[in-house]
């Protein structure tokens, strides 16, 4: 056998164990969700359904309001990042670019909105709410997930937008474009990928956020989908598990298709945003 | 637009708006902490230290407090020593390693809430699949009802929020081993140095500033960590798996405590504040010593 496949073959002994743990509670959601509403809660309990039930989805969908739980997350996904992006763009290019007084504050400045979780602020943020009138309005999330992404989105395009040569836009300047029209030309078509990478993982954080949505949004119309599966689980008698089970099964598995494929960019932004 | 004011014009809107969102609440709750406020959160009349000594003066909040500790020790503890070894594995060539570090990122990219409605249900007492699956292995006999007490569900929660926190470290982990050059081991091969010593005397010193970093981030995002606790038992029963978050939560959206759960806040604000003076610090001395 050659070095290569032995050590393969041990590479996946060594981690099998985790990645049984990890693909866990996708099998429990995939199971669950296509069995028959009367075999889930049966004894004795069994892995797999007497038959596949693909209705159960479509029962799920007309039950619980999962669709427009679906609309008010792409709705307040797209928003906030949308906002954080507008004014993240500019910031790290003015830090990637210039040499200003005060880059060392507003760098702290970002650490510290970086590291103050919704959490810790979430009776100001909900106080701060309720005083401009938009308590269970899902506006009110767009503005403080943008608000919070800042810090991450300014991280990662400062740490691609310093990777872009400077000279293709010092050669716009000796043809004597203006700066901005520089940026608007030169630079912003070359930052593409960069921020279309910020902008979906800021999407994704703001699609999993759970404290605030659960904070602000009283009416069922305005819940966002981690806010709309909670609500099915928390102080009810009857919890329809398979029902549950298939609406965390379609809200994941985008989000987590979407992220393996992208998962080598975060890995590089990281590694670049931490170190330097 | 003249190019001294420039950066200030292209930094101003992310300030401005980071600002209103993050420092106008920190000042509302500031305000809080020294007043007396009734339920409805007016704010009656300036009480100094009242609503300090009133939290100081709950058990609960001791209670919560540490274990807030054990809750961030055992999962940050936990998932680094998980991290370092399959960042190891995961840096050297074996077949199928891109499938591998997909797998192992999975859990990043589920949100944290439908990862703890999932394991609700799979710790479900009477119909939950992990104690089908124990039993059917022989590792448990009777059924357990992970959730009916404090001794079986806070372990489980640490062991989620381990699960769920492997993949950060990891990627910190393999970013840092892929800057260090090949070369040096080459070296070390010629000298005789074994693996083992290797790892010891170049991988463990010069990975150092990335165990720093992955440490610290996760001590901040573990610490402020809400939903598996708030989704599996809501920091009950009986207050048994209470986290300062979410005994916070509590005094202010159910016993309508605003002013404690002001004090709450603000003393984990300087908690964190601490913790990331603390990482700017390691960050800036990374530097010099580079």
């Amino acid at each position: 056998m050659s070095k290569r496949a032995r050590r393969s073959i041990i590479s996946w002994l060594v981690l099998s164990p985790l990645m049984v743990v990890i693909l866990f509670p996708f099998a429990v959601m995939f199971f669950t969700a296509v069995k028959p509403a009367d075999e889930v809660l049966a004894t004795p309990t069994a892995w797999l359904p007497s038959t596949i039930r693909w209705a159960n989805f479509v029962e799920m969908w007309q039950v619980t309001g999962f669709g427009r739980a679906l609309l008010n997350s792409l709705y307040v996904s797209t928003a906030s990042t949308l906002g954080a992006l507008i004014v993240a763009v500019p910031a790290a290019y003015a830090l990637s670019r210039f040499e200003f007084k005060g880059k060392g504050a507003y760098r702290q400045f970002l650490l510290i909105t970086q590291m103050l979780s919704p959490i810790v602020l979430v009776l100001g943020l909900f106080r701060l709410s309720v005083a401009v009138g938009l308590l269970d309005s899902v506006n009110v999330l767009v503005m403080i997930y943008a608000a919070f992404n800042i810090a991450f989105a300014v991280w990662m395009l400062q740490s691609y937008f310093a990777t872009i040569p400077r000279d293709l836009e010092e050669a716009a300047w000796l043809e004597g474009a203006s700066r901005f029209r520089t940026v608007i030309i030169v630079f912003l078509p070359l930052a593409v990928p960069a921020m279309v990478v910020t902008a979906i993982f800021t999407f994704i954080n703001s699609w999993n956020e759970f404290v605030l949505a659960l904070t602000m949004l009283r009416s069922a119309e305005s819940h966002t989908l981690p806010i709309k599966i909670f609500s099915l689980v928390a102080g009810r008698y009857t919890v329809e598990w398979h029902h549950i089970m298939g609406a965390t099964l379609l809200a994941t598995v985008p989000v987590a298709i979407i992220f393996g494929w992208l998962q080598r960019y975060l890995v590089r932004g990281l590694a670049l945003g931490a170190v330097k | 637009m003249s190019s001294r004011l420039a950066p200030a014009y292209l930094i101003l809107p992310s300030f401005f708006l980071a600002a209103f969102i993050i420092l106008f609440p920190l000042w509302d709750l500031s305000q809080l902490a020294t007043h007396n406020v009734n339920r409805f959160g007016q704010i009656r009349y300036f009480s100094g230290f009242e609503n300090l000594l009133a939290v100081l003066d709950d058990s609960l909040f001791y209670q919560s407090l540490w274990r807030t500790v054990l809750w961030t020790v055992g999962v940050v503890g936990g998932t680094i020593l998980l991290s370092f070894p399959i960042a190891l594995i995961l840096n050297e060539d074996f077949a199928g390693r891109g499938l591998a570090r997909v797998i192992i990122m999975l859990p990043w990219s589920v949100s944290l809430t439908m990862t703890a409605i999932v394991w609700r249900w799979s710790l479900n007492g009477q119909f939950g699949l992990l104690n089908k699956t124990l039993q059917d292995l022989g590792i448990i006999g009777e059924p357990i009802v992970w959730l009916a007490s404090g001794a079986t569900a806070f372990p489980m929660q640490i062991a989620i929020g381990i699960l769920v926190s492997i993949p950060f470290a990891v990627t910190v982990f393999l970013g840092g081993l892929s800057s260090i050059p090949a070369d040096i081991y080459e070296a070390a091969r010629v000298d005789g140095a074994s693996p083992w010593q290797q790892l010891r005397t170049l991988t463990l010193p010069l990975m150092r500033p990335f165990i720093n970093i992955a440490l610290v981030l996760n001590v901040i995002y573990v610490f402020n960590s809400f939903p598996i606790i708030w989704v599996l038992t809501q920091g009950g029963p009986a207050n048994q798996t209470d986290i300062l978050v979410t005994y916070l939560y509590k005094l202010a959206f159910r016993f309508g405590k605003m002013g404690e759960a002001s004090v709450v806040s603000l003393i984990m604000f300087a908690l964190l504040l601490a913790i990331t003076l603390l990482y700017t610090r390691m960050v800036i001395r990374d530097e010099q010593t580079r």
